[in-house]
């Protein structure tokens, strides 16, 4: 029997190496390598998903000695709160890489970049001991800084070496927290099963473990005020690149709250509930707020995962059934919506060769295939309900106001954040989808089949999740019940 | 009785079917709509004849419900519950909803995207078919939003002009600013009772703190406001006017805009079991009733007059509700939803006869249009609450329900109100169908169009005559009304057309209003101003966020962003000076080494030179196949 998640995580890093080392003369084979991998990848995980028992706990269970002689173990598992991540993950990879079928710049070197971040996305989500996690959290790092270094706009270098330090300094705060939690007599591991589930941390010593992790983690988040990288690197980042940056690599972060920061330091998670939800709720409104002034497109949809990562901020804050099914939810829906969003700008890009919001109007006349899949994505965005983007925010707002850590005041700040949602995407679809057609839009071709086939999986999906919740709480549920129990058993 | 999930499935069904076509096979096929909705109509004539025995038991019928998630061991649901309000609410739906869309057959069949136009109207009417039978406020609200698209869908159609466009996204924004209290409410709800559902929630509602209670029918209420377009939410309900004629007739008429009605008779327990709230919404409807008709007064456009009439009828609606008439209220919204969107109906013909929607350039429409002229009339009457109309008979319940309940400053007020209302109908009527003609070639409306409107007229024309036998049906004691209360409401009608006519209808001397409206002077003004509502949105709220946003977005640039490249730069500074050191001081002695290996390395770097690419690939190859070599190696 094959060992399924490491199968999973490292065949991307096998075609990696295909790609890396495929004579340079046959420029079409290294994407057809990368499409190949990225779906048997998805079969995977689907196959996987198949067979996920939703009360099994933690499942897939792969553990061998690593590095004995630290006790570092090589430890993957999936449980109900990081299967919908894998399962994003595998199934943006795919779409990022059709996104970039056109890409002729030493595409060996750039499919070679894409799996291995796929190596890294993966891994991240089933890694069960501290060491690994870490490897591959800082993995993510390179791929991402070549894409938007080498592929990317004008300002890339400036963009990616910004993106590299900021997330690299986060995560600096990460790895001493892990150490503290190794070094400290009542920790003493890298399991983070083991440290999930142990007591006996001293509460002033969470609170400062607690801390060098938001550290690392918020960065990632980005929440405010450490979010001004993430404009400036999906702006100059190729279309899979922001694809997989918004749809994968800020969950990252809040991942690491609800896999970390909550179960290893529960007290503390206690204490600094208020600041969290703080953050979140500045987080939503600030990023609704500056959203609604961008002129750039890109910088629009930027703005708005500062928003909407704000909600899921919320719900981890809020501690409650509600705030973490609404978390997880919001996560998964923003991948894939947000996912739709960049795709979208990238073929309206394409075409128009501009993303300044004045200079693109009226695409439903010249374009309507287009103009109908942005202005669904952009529904989708503000959180209308049956689509994927309500679930989760909407238990998250229920989730919040239940909760005893989280003010009052903050859940109702939080709901004007879902008006100033509708007045940043509804404003930008008035004056790009709607309207008579500008110069740059005039005689531009609609959306190929290549790109409505790769936008239909997350329209299916968006739609499916929106209606039948269950699709995806029915892995969350269970999770966060046992995580939250063993909270309360502290 | 499964069927009745059919109800709103079907419509929801043709829209599945008509969305992802192409635009040339979408319009074919708008028969499809149709069609979704005439199955739903008779499905609910169905179901409605399977509750009417044994309604007023005040059992639900027929319960049922799917859960969609389990989130922490509770489940949340779409679920159908059909009672005799939901029957009644059924009916008028999908009424009203066939009869508009068999007329937008002949109104609409030029337009290019007709397709699309009755795809979207015929998921309007799957959400709003959906919202009548939830059997919880989740349901309900999700219901409520999507609707909500619809019509800002529907309100956008044309959207190439500006002002569809505006007024789409203001109807959008101004309706979420009640959502967002109405999830507030919807939270607080669920935290109080850990459940959704009208049985758990309705059930214990009389249990609740005082403070829960009010909180919640309140914030449930400004959601209501929004939808229903009550002051001082009401300001989107005559922008959306821009849409076309027989969606407005539809949706904001007859049916979505009265959900906000619905919803407060839907969680009546929770509003009685407050007291305050009751009193606050009959304060709110009391003062939209009467400031909405004011402005209907003063309006020019056919359209616009129609949708202050709106706005100022829901009014009545939630005035009722407040003053304990929730039945009469109900019965308000049911001959309401049959006359006004018949008056819009009516409408839509007009303007495509006279070409325009502006009254001063309309007059002697009734020779021309005989149909069109009756049914109009008929509905007309109905609005002016003028015997035996539809609108009589439940206005007159409502004046008796808030007179005996001892509310005599509302009662005062809702009489005004008719009387206005008596008057603009008044108006309305002699400016466009009597007069001289001033449009050539007028004509009437298709035989699609003129059925509809034919078969809404005989509705209003009698529906009024089931009063009792509404009120049983809904489990109260059906009556008559009282003949006081019939002869002063009738007085107070009659002398508002008599107004209108005397200013508006005599054939000789045609009043000239403007030396009346340059003595009113200040209140003329305020009234054409709209009470300054939109002026001070404007002002305080829409652009002083546009400016907060200008500068946020600066402040993201220079102070945060700039805070971040500073440290940045300070860092780099900080490095530099230590590189310097490094490099006179501790860097010498290396160069020195270094030199020495150059002239041994100049013959490699000859092997390689204009290979630099392949070397980096070679490198990154070997990279990751020692990464690679690693995990096997652990694993």
């Amino acid at each position: 029997m094959l060992p399924l998640l490491t199968t999973i995580v490292f065949l991307p890093l096998v075609g990696a190496a295909v790609t890396a080392l495929l004579p340079r003369e046959r420029a079409d084979l290294p994407r057809l390598v990368a499409l190949v991998v990225s779906l048997v990848d998805l079969a995977l995980v689907l196959w996987l998903v198949v067979r996920f028992d939703v009360a099994g706990g933690l499942q897939f269970i792969e553990r061998a000695r690593w590095i004995p002689e630290a006790n570092i173990q090589y430890f993957l598992g999936v449980d109900g709160i990081s299967l919908p991540l894998l399962f994003l993950s595998a199934l943006l990879l795919p779409i990022a890489i059709l996104a970039s079928w056109k890409v002729s710049e030493r595409p060996g070197f750039y499919f070679t970049m894409i799996l291995l971040l796929a190596v890294g996305m993966n891994g991240v989500f089933v890694a069960l001991d501290f060491v690994l996690f870490y490897v591959f959290w800082e993995l993510v790092l390179v791929p991402m800084y070549f894409l938007i270094g080498v592929w990317g706009g004008p300002r890339r270098e400036y963009a990616a070496i910004k993106f590299f330090l900021y997330t690299l300094f986060g995560s600096v705060f990460m790895l001493v927290g892990i150490l503290a939690l190794y070094l400290h007599p009542a920790g003493g591991t890298f399991d983070m099963t083991v440290l999930a589930s142990s007591t006996g941390l001293p509460a002033s010593f969470q609170w400062w473990v607690f801390a060098a992790f938001f550290l690392g983690f918020a960065v990632k988040v980005p929440v405010f005020p450490f979010h001004t990288w993430l404009p400036d690197a999906h702006v100059e980042a190729p279309t899979a690149g922001s694809v997989l940056l918004a749809g994968i690599l800020l969950k990252m972060g809040t991942y690491g709250f609800v896999r970390v920061s909550l179960p290893m330091l529960p007290e503390a998670a206690e204490s600094w509930a208020w600041f969290v939800a703080l953050l979140g709720v500045i987080s939503i409104l600030y990023g609704a707020a500056v959203a609604f002034a961008q002129t750039d497109l890109k910088k629009l949809v930027a703005y708005s995962s500062v928003s909407h990562m704000g909600f899921v901020m919320l719900g981890i804050a809020a501690g409650t059934p509600e705030g973490l099914n609404g978390a997880v939810a919001i996560m998964f829906a923003h991948g894939v919506i947000t996912g739709m969003l960049f795709l979208l700008v990238g073929m309206v890009y394409e075409r128009t060769h501009t993303r300044t919001i004045a200079d693109v109007s009226g695409l439903s006349k010249q374009a309507p295939v287009a103009a109908g899949m942005l202005a669904f994505a952009s529904f989708a965005s503000l959180g209308l309900p049956g689509l994927a983007g309500f679930v989760g925010e909407f238990l998250s707002l229920v989730g919040a106001w239940r909760s005893e850590l989280v003010a009052p005041g903050f859940v109702v700040a939080a709901a004007i954040g879902v008006l100033l949602a509708a007045a940043y995407m509804l404003w930008m679809v008035q004056r790009t989808v709607l309207g008579a057609p500008s110069s740059a839009v005039e005689g531009i071709t609609d959306l190929n089949r290549l790109e409505i086939g790769i936008l239909i999986p997350l329209v299916v999906i968006t739609v499916v999740m929106g209606v039948y919740w269950s699709s995806i709480l029915r892995y969350v549920d269970p999770a966060v019940t046992a995580l939250l129990a063993t909270m309360g058993a502290v | 009785m499964a069927y009745v999930a059919l109800i709103p499935l079907l419509p929801a069904l043709a829209f599945a079917v008509m969305a992802p076509l192409s635009r040339v096979v979408r319009n074919r096929v708008r028969w499809l709509g149709v069609a979704g909705v005439g199955g739903a109509l008779l499905l609910s004539l169905v179901a409605f004849a399977s509750v009417w025995p044994g309604g007023h038991e005040g059992e639900a019928a027929y319960h049922a419900s799917w859960p969609i998630a389990q989130v922490g061991g509770v489940d949340l649901s779409l679920g159908i519950l059909l009672d005799p309000l939901a029957a009644i609410m059924l009916l008028v739906v999908t009424i009203v909803g066939v009869c508009v869309q068999v007329y937008s057959l002949g109104y609409m069949h030029r337009d290019e995207r007709v397709g699309w136009y009755f795809a979207v109207l015929t998921l309007f009417t799957a959400a709003m078919l959906a919202l009548v039978l939830s059997d919880n406020f989740l349901m309900f609200y999700m219901a409520w939003e999507v609707m909500g698209l619809c019509s800002y869908l529907l309100i956008g159609f044309w959207h190439e002009q500006e002002a569809p466009r505006k007024a789409s996204q203001k109807a959008f924004l101004t309706t979420r600013v009640g959502d967002v209290g109405f999830a507030i409410g919807l939270a607080i709800m669920y935290a109080t009772v850990g459940s959704f559902d009208f049985d758990v929630v309705l059930g214990s509602a009389g249990a609740w703190a005082p403070g829960v209670a009010t909180a919640v029918a309140l914030l449930l209420l400004f959601g209501a406001m929004g939808k229903s377009a009550q002051v001082p939410l009401h300001v989107w309900l005559p922008d959306a006017m821009a849409g076309p004629t027989p969606a407005s007739a539809l949706i904001h008429a007859a049916t979505m805009v009265a959900a906000g009605v619905f919803l407060v008779a839907r969680a009546l327990p929770i509003f009685e079991a407050s007291g305050v709230a009751l009193t606050v919404t009959m304060a709110v409807g009391a003062i939209t009733a009467l400031l909405g008709g004011l402005l209907a007064a003063v309006q020019h456009d056919v359209k616009k007059v129609l949708a202050y009439s709106t706005i100022s009828q829901l009014g009545y609606m939630f005035l009722a509700i407040g003053a304990g008439g929730a039945i009469a209220g109900m019965f308000h919204l049911v001959t309401h939803a049959f006359f006004k969107s018949l008056l819009f109906l009516g409408a839509g013909v007009i303007i495509h006869a006279a070409h325009t929607q502006d009254m001063r350039e309309m007059g002697g429409l009734a020779r021309h249009l005989p149909v069109t002229s009756v049914t109009f009339g008929i509905g007309a009457l109905a609005l002016a609450g003028i015997f035996p109309f539809s609108g009589f008979w439940s206005k007159d319940e409502i004046l008796y329900a808030v007179w005996n309940d001892g509310h005599y400053v509302t009662f005062a007020v809702a009489l005004m109100a008719a009387f206005v209302t008596a008057f603009y109908v008044a108006r309305l009527w002699f400016r466009v169908f009597t007069g001289p003609v001033q449009t050539e070639n007028l004509a009437e409306g298709h035989t699609e169009m003129l059925v509809p409107m034919g078969v809404l007229a005989a509705i209003t024309a009698v529906i009024g005559l089931t009063a009792p036998r509404f009120s049983e049906f809904l489990g109260h004691a059906g009556h008559w009304p009282d003949p006081a209360m019939a002869v002063s409401s009738s007085v107070v009608a009659l002398s508002g057309l008599a107004l209108g006519w005397w200013a508006y209808g005599r054939t000789r001397l045609v009043l000239n209003t403007r030396s009346l409206k340059e003595r009113s002077g200040h209140a003329y003004t305020v009234l054409t101003q709209k009470y300054y509502f939109d002026v001070t949105y404007e002002h305080f709220i829409i652009r002083p966020y546009m400016r907060a946003a200008e500068s946020l977005s600066r402040f993201d640039g220079s102070a945060i962003d700039g805070a971040v490249n500073g440290a940045a730069g300070a860092w780099k500074r900080l490095t530099e000076v230590a590189w310097s050191f490094d490099g006179r001081v501790i860097d010498g002695f290396v160069n020195g080494v270094a030199r020495a290996a150059r002239a041994s390395g100049g013959a490699l770097r000859r092997i390689q030179a204009g290979r630099v690419q392949t070397y980096q690939r070679y490198v990154l190859g070997a990279l990751v196949l020692l990464m690679l070599w690693i995990v096997v190696k652990g694993a």
